[in-house]
């Protein structure tokens, strides 16, 4: 639709915005497929690219080019992923599409600067080549040597029996054609569904110069389903998603039944949804899906590279009192959910990053260079979208600990107000810290009860201050691993996100039932 | 045409007959682009790329699947065709899927759309790119007001590609572009925590047509200072100016209920209103692929369709869906070729200033943030920054609030266009002025 790429397009739309959006289904979409599926081979430091002749002694030839106008260091980063998308519509599975890709990106840091070049030929000539692009970052001179290569191992949190590339798409028809009768059976309103599975093999390896040489294979399947009813001459759509980094079992009945369950109902109450309000409303976050919030309000405003540059609403603030006691928020890049990585794509381990524990700022989210700009080590949250990319701190799964307010005594606790149930996408102005959510459905709060739906509202705060303003936090914390993107610098890399039931301060609403 | 990419696409288009499908459509690219950011006074990020890649969309027994790769090793080709042809054969077949009638790729436009600078492209060199962020960041730090400046990034980068496009029905063609573009954006110190950012840039398929370095170093200066102390308004029913270069964003999501599926699956409140007034008469739109120098001018679209300048709406009535072959098929109509290139409008007579006198009080909409459109039902909602404006001119920033409607009452409210085509953007929109519309606000 639109000429400029989407870097370029996500450029202009300003580096200080980041957004999130969950799956959309109409999304036409280009994925992967494997053709090659390179047989193991031996050698002390044999790994999954000797296959594509990327070896050892490769690697290291590069990273030394890589070194060779004086920079301080050097990094390669192959990448195979063969992403499959099988869709259905109008009752039948008669679409599929297969990307496959290939390729090393080239990383030479000089101080906080980057030199980046990347490769779809991974030939020694064209990685050199690259390398040597990737080298004019620095301009001291002198040869760097690379350190000798040591094998990095980690638990595999995820592994997968037969892994994505060898499952055909007989065995995911008959998931999608499922899903699509069951949905129709929900209600005979219900016209029309779109349905897809999305599953993607990826094999990712990153060798540096200080003799770092690790590898993951990093499964992901997504099911979605959206529905469209008429009744009365008005229609409605909506819908849901799962996912996991996982094989072929996630796409188990339960997770079938609970999309299908999901995307009806989200679809069918909309009848019954009336305007959202007009102005400014206290709020209460349902469980799970409203943790977008915490993503948007707070997760980017923590990212250590606007911090660094000193651009972040929270920049020069750790040790601060942000948020009232008894919230704490962690990124998490455990388990196999959406946002799991077992290493960053910078190949250092995982692990449960507390940002804010018990309402004080203790840390941000740290790649390598403003792990080594704050002199401290990175928390493994430097994320590519692919080779294509230079790693940025990004987030995993953001979600706040539960707290000791039941649910009703939350809502209850509220005369007049909204309860936001599912949003589908926001989006965030890292200096300014103000932050929009777009709500899918809600529920009006009147005297502590629980009335009718409401629809279609955009809300608008400001981080800090909704931060801050948080009154209550339930007992029921829930994390979603649902289909859903984080775009920042123009890349997109899956996260999940999770919430207890939570009662915030006033934030605008954009509704449509002005009184 | 490119001579190493239309083999890869005479290669996989063989491939595919060999394999016994009916139709095969590929396509193969080359992209290279170069880049450059600066920050503060250093080198931040330097960045070259050369990007390839095939895609080849397979017509088997009625069946069809899209498929995309960089792996262009002659036998990884191989066994990419092996397995996508295989994978296809296992769908349910789809009678309305079928390559386009090759009627519909005669007539091509021939001519020089000027979208490729050659001597442009020779001329951003290394040097010339740091020239330019320097520039640019100087500019900045020069604009009234630069003392609350916290930090300056600027950006210059060139890009050129070549892509040919096939099918086993008699067709074969490429393109070759070139484009370039700058940005600026500055961070400045507010009250309390608060750090607003301000950014500017230019986009263009030639050198010369670029806006002036100074300039754009300036304006993301004004902008960012433009934004301090801004909060939140009352809610109530406002008239409102959207400057040109974000109307794309609200332009978005009354186009996106044009396309084939949207119309075919029933996800679009435009399904039944063609040949209907939808806007204000003051709202026409012509998509005009072959707009000279234009950011999406293209001779032919992705199916290979040959492109004709057409009107989507015409004085307030929309005038064409967006079908490709498929959907059209499904439809029981004629495609239209289901995207859209540059979007140009009829030229108003007044620039910003002029829009604002003649708004007189109400909301300067200067960005976006987040908010979404329900395709069905036309109900949107979207957070909103600017100025609050009395009497014709800015008076104070505002920020933390929506702008919200239906698009079929939203665009009858449509005052006027502006004499100020936003040309950095295919989508060359002028500043919009509506009546009052909804905000929502404290």
């Amino acid at each position: 639709m639109r000429d400029i790429n989407r870097r370029d397009f996500l450029r202009t739309a300003g580096s200080g915005i980041a957004l999130l959006s969950l799956p959309p289904v109409l999304a036409s979409c280009a994925g992967p497929t494997s053709a090659v599926k390179p047989a193991a081979s031996g050698g002390a430091h044999a790994t999954y690219f000797d296959a594509f002749g990327v070896d050892a002694g490769r690697l290291r030839r590069v990273i030394g080019r890589g070194l060779s106008r004086g920079g301080e260091f050097a990094e390669v980063y192959l990448q195979h992923k063969i992403t499959h998308w099988v869709g259905l519509e109008d009752g039948q599975v008669n679409r599929a599409f297969t990307q496959v890709d290939l390729g090393a990106g080239i990383r030479v840091l000089q101080g906080d600067a980057t030199g980046f070049a990347y490769s779809e030929d991974l030939s020694e000539g064209a990685l050199l080549a690259a390398a040597e692009t990737a080298a004019a970052v620095a301009s001291a001179g002198g040869q760097g040597t690379p350190a000798e290569f040591s094998r990095a191992k980690h638990d595999n949190p995820y592994p997968v029996e037969v892994p994505w590339s060898e499952v055909g798409v007989d065995k995911k028809v008959p998931i999608l054609e499922r899903v699509d009768r069951a949905c129709r059976a929900k209600d005979p309103r219900i016209i029309k569904v779109i349905s897809y599975l999305t599953d993607e093999f990826c094999r990712i390896l990153v060798a540096n110069s200080e003799g770092l040489l690790v590898e993951d294979d990093q499964p992901m399947a997504v099911l979605s389903a959206s529905c469209v009813a008429e009744h009365n001459g008005r229609t409605e759509t909506s819908g849901h998603s799962l996912s996991a980094r996982d094989g072929l079992p996630f796409l188990s009945d339960a997770t079938i039944a609970e999309v299908v369950r999901r995307a009806a109902e989200y679809t069918l109450l909309l009848f019954d949804a009336g305007p959202a309000p007009v102005g400014e409303l206290p709020v209460v976050l349902a469980p799970g899906v409203p943790g977008i919030l915490l993503h948007e309000a707070m997760g980017h405003g923590f990212e250590a590279d606007f911090n660094r540059k000193g651009i972040s609403i929270y920049a020069n603030r750790i040790g601060e009192r942000i948020a009232p006691a008894g919230v704490t928020i962690l990124d998490d890049g455990s388990g196999k959910i959406r946002g799991s990585v077992a290493i960053d794509d910078e190949g250092i381990p995982t692990q449960k990053t507390v940002l804010v524990e018990d309402g004080v700022l203790r840390s941000y989210l740290h790649d390598r260079i403003s792990a080594r700009h704050y002199k401290i080590a990175s928390t493994g949250s430097g994320r590519r979208e692919s080779f294509r990319f230079p790693p940025v701190p990004r987030m995993r799964n953001t979600y706040m600990l539960a707290g000791t307010s039941s649910p009703a005594e939350i809502i209850g606790s509220v005369k007049r107000g909204l309860y936001a149930e599912m949003f589908s996408n926001g989006q965030v102005n890292i200096g300014a810290g103000d932050f929009t959510f777009y709500l899918k459905h809600g529920r009006l709060i009147e005297d502590g009860k629980l009335k009718g739906y409401v629809k279609d509202a955009n809300l608008i705060g400001s981080g800090p201050k909704v931060l801050a303003a948080v009154e209550m936090i339930g007992n029921d914390l829930e994390i979603v691993s649902g289909g859903g993107y984080c775009g920042k610098d123009g890349q997109r890399v899956p996260v999940g996100f999770g919430l207890p039931t939570l009662k915030v301060g006033a934030i605008s609403i954009g509704g449509r039932s002005a009184s | 045409m490119n001579r190493e990419l239309t083999d890869i696409v005479a290669r996989i288009l063989d491939g595919a007959k060999k394999r016994n499908v009916q139709g095969a459509r590929a396509s193969a690219y080359l992209s290279r682009e170069s880049s450059l950011e600066w920050r503060d006074g250093k080198l931040d990020r330097l960045q070259e790329s050369t990007q390839r890649g095939a895609s080849v969309t397979l017509y088997v027994d009625q069946r069809y699947s899209s498929n995309t790769t960089s792996d262009l090793r002659p036998e990884a080709l191989e066994r990419f065709l092996d397995e996508t042809v295989a994978m296809t054969r296992l769908l349910a077949p789809d009678e309305h899927r079928r390559l386009p009638d090759p009627k519909r790729y005669q007539g091509r436009f021939e001519g020089d759309l000027g979208i490729h600078d050659g001597d442009g492209l020779s001329r951003m060199t290394p040097d010339r790119r740091r020239e330019m962020v320097q520039r640019m960041e100087a500019a900045a730090r020069s604009a009234p007001g630069a003392d609350a400046i916290i930090s300056v990034t600027t950006a210059a980068s060139n890009s050129s590609f070549d892509s040919v496009l096939g099918a086993t029905n008699g067709l074969m063609v490429g393109r070759s572009g070139t484009g370039f573009s700058l940005f600026a954006e500055v961070s400045v110190k507010d009250v309390g925590e608060r750090k607003p950012e301000g950014y500017e840039y230019g986009s263009s398929t030639r050198l010369a047509d670029l806006p002036d370095l100074d300039r754009i170093g300036r304006e993301a200066t004004r902008r960012a200072l433009e934004l301090r102390g801004s909060r939140a308004e009352k809610s109530g029913l406002y008239p409102c100016v959207i400057e040109n270069r974000i109307a794309g964003r609200l332009l978005g999501d009354l186009m996106a209920p044009l396309g084939g599926q949207a119309i075919q699956q029933k996800r679009s409140f435009l399904a039944d209103k063609l040949d209907q007034p939808v806007a204000s008469e003051t709202f026409t739109v012509e998509d005009d692929p072959l707009f000279f120098g234009g950011l999406a001018s293209r001779p032919f679209d992705g199916e290979g369709l040959t492109l004709k300048k057409r009107f989507l709406f015409e004085k307030g009535v929309l005038r064409s869906f967006l079908l490709d072959t498929y959907y059209a098929s499904k439809l029981g109509r004629e495609p239209t070729s289901g995207g859209t290139t540059n979007l140009v409008f009829p030229k108003g007579s007044r620039d910003l200033p002029g829009l604002l006198a003649a708004m007189g009080t109400g909301i300067l909409v200067t960005g976006f943030s987040g908010g979404n459109s329900n395709p069905a039902t036309g109900n949107f909602s979207l957070g909103i920054r600017g100025m609050w404006v009395e009497n014709g001119r800015p008076v104070r920033p505002v920020s933390e609030m929506n702008l919200s409607g239906n698009h079929l009452e939203f665009w009858k409210a449509l005052s006027e266009l502006g004499a100020d085509p936003f040309v950095h953007s295919s989508w060359r929109i002028p500043s919009l002025r509506f009546g009052p519309v909804q905000f929502s606000g404290t």
